[in-house]
């Protein structure tokens, strides 16, 4: 009961200012971006075989890569702007056992990470099926398939999102939690790849094009749970640090 | 009326708080009646802040207890409906309107949200209530975080500087809702710096410097608690009764103002040292008199004070 009132209380702070609105405009204009890949976009020799296959046509709608970055950056600010507007201390007092506080703003920020990832990947599998009319082939990818890349960016949306989450916890600040969350999705895995090339298929771009069906570098067990972790320990560290430090 | 068995005193037991080397709060103890407004003044970074936090589970002490009615604030079964807290007065999301930072926080501790629309009226700011927060004076912030801290209709208070930027019918909303907490039984602690409204406002106070307790009591004994001495030898004298745990400052020629020290004490102190003294008596000072005395002068002993 406590759980529940606590995830929607998080769910309203959530959803009762325009971060959402900002977020949904760019997953708007990445789908645009896709139709205009479509419609206007061509191979190196001028031919259209990027969307010629299943394949290929699954793997443009592939969101789920995208999904977890800017979900990353959503749960990043969605938490580190408790911190910075001081609105956490009204939490903490409504909730002084801060282990559920923290775990209700988690659920929710995964939630609304999903809702993004979906939503993202349901507006570019629309782009990319409403432009395909204007090229020489048809829409191709299965229902199972469809299925499969909504599922994903919605499993990847919520993913990135905890994970920004713990890094906003951890950070407090927003312009330091969008850096942190920058340099553990984009700058950090690159890196790491140059120093250990073993550990390229454990990244979360090629882990979540794995769920999403356009990749094969490891299982799709082990894909979901390597992004799982990708998340879970960040939020973990945030966790344990929001309950160790005063507050202000 | 809260009845006394459910009044919930606040107890401070060495409560202690470091910062590095930096000591902000230093084996601080006292206890808050229910029924009263007390007053927590002490000059700027003094730690009344830090010790609010520490009594809210906000902040961790390094040694020592707060406990509110025999209990940490976060062992408390219901916390909204038992302590009202307003700590920091910008605790809302500038983009957000007033109405949903209040509705969240129902959400949170269940409480219906048309308790969100009765507490908005009650501190005047029901037209206000769709406009984003971030677009409220000062003054209505302040409105907004007493709200904030009444919605679960507490019977404790406790509020960090619940004045500033209240314009003068703030001050009297605010001045009558807190008498009005205390006379049902309530328990209102506030800080604050503003020594006029303090004087308005409460009837004890407690009163720190440098972390530490510098005097506790009701308001109306401590500006009693000076006397007047005027006497031939005012430098004997002084002398006299700093040994015997008073605190004395030069009046003019022949005169002393002397604190912590029962008034008859002082005649009988003079008398048995063979001073004579010309007059003797209570001197009553403005809170801004003894604030400026309570810290700014080496501590007095503090049972010295209270006899």
């Amino acid at each position: 009961m406590t759980m529940t009132r606590l995830i929607r209380s998080e769910l309203r702070k959530l959803t009762t200012t325009k971060m959402p609105w900002a977020f949904l405009a760019v997953l708007a204009v990445l789908a645009g971006i896709n139709a205009i890949a479509v419609i206007a976009g061509t191979d190196m020799d001028g031919s259209k075989a990027f969307i010629a296959t299943e394949a290929d046509q699954q793997s443009l709608m592939a969101f789920a890569a995208n999904a977890l970055a800017i979900a990353g950056l959503f749960g990043a600010i969605g938490v580190a702007r408790e911190y910075g507007h001081h609105t956490v201390v009204p939490t903490f007092l409504a909730s002084p056992r801060r282990y559920r506080a923290v775990l209700a703003q988690l659920g929710a920020i995964a939630v609304s990470g999903g809702v993004l990832g979906l939503v993202g990947a349901g507006l570019t599998a629309a782009a990319v099926a409403f432009s395909l009319p204007t090229t020489d082939y048809g829409f191709l990818v299965s229902a199972g398939n469809v299925t499969q890349v909504l599922a994903a960016s919605a499993f990847a949306g919520a993913a990135g999102a905890v994970l920004g989450a713990g890094i906003g916890s951890l950070v407090r600040n927003v312009g330091g939690a969008v850096t942190g969350a920058v340099l553990a999705l984009f700058i950090a895995p690159p890196l790491v790849v140059q120093l250990a090339s073993d550990t390229a298929s454990w990244m979360p771009s090629i882990l979540a094009n794995v769920v999403s069906g356009v990749g094969n570098e490891v299982s799709q067990p082990a894909a979901v749970a390597a992004i799982a972790a990708w998340a879970v320990v960040p939020a973990a560290i945030g966790l344990i640090a929001v309950q160790r430090r005063d507050v202000v | 009326m809260i009845p006394p068995e459910v009044q919930h005193p606040l107890v401070i037991e060495h409560l202690t708080k470091r910062y590095g080397d930096h000591t902000v709060v230093d084996d601080l103890s006292f206890t808050v009646e229910p029924g009263r407004v007390t007053g927590f003044l002490g000059p700027n970074g003094s730690g009344k802040s830090t010790t609010m936090k520490m009594m809210l589970d906000l902040a961790t002490a390094d040694r020592g207890r707060a406990t509110i009615g025999g209990q940490r604030y976060r062992e408390l079964e219901d916390p909204a409906r038992t302590v009202g807290a307003m700590i920091e007065s910008d605790a809302f999301h500038p983009g957000r309107s007033g109405r949903n930072h209040l509705r969240i926080l129902a959400d949170a501790t269940g409480i219906p949200h048309r308790r969100v629309d009765e507490i908005l009226e009650e501190v005047g700011l029901t037209d206000a209530a769709r406009r984003h927060a971030g677009a409220y004076s000062l003054g209505m912030r302040q409105r907004l975080g007493l709200a904030t801290a009444l919605l679960g209709g507490p019977p404790v208070l406790i509020l960090d500087e619940p004045g500033n930027g209240l314009d003068p019918e703030g001050i009297r909303t605010l001045r009558d809702r807190l008498r009005a907490q205390a006379s049902g039984g309530g328990t209102v602690f506030v800080s604050s710096h503003l020594l006029a409204e303090v004087e308005q406002l409460t009837d004890d106070v407690i009163v720190i410097n440098d972390g530490r307790l510098v005097t506790q009591g009701s308001l109306a004994e401590l500006q009693r608690a000076a006397s007047l001495v005027r006497t031939t030898d005012p430098g004997r004298l002084a002398v006299v009764l700093e040994q015997a745990g008073a605190a004395t400052e030069a009046h003019g020629p022949d005169s002393l103002i002397v604190r912590g020290m029962p008034i008859d004490e002082i005649g009988e102190r003079a008398f048995t040292t063979g001073i004579a003294l010309h007059e003797l008596s209570p001197q009553a000072g403005s809170l801004e008199e003894l604030f400026l005395n309570w810290t700014t002068t080496p501590s007095v002993d503090q049972e010295a004070i209270q006899r």
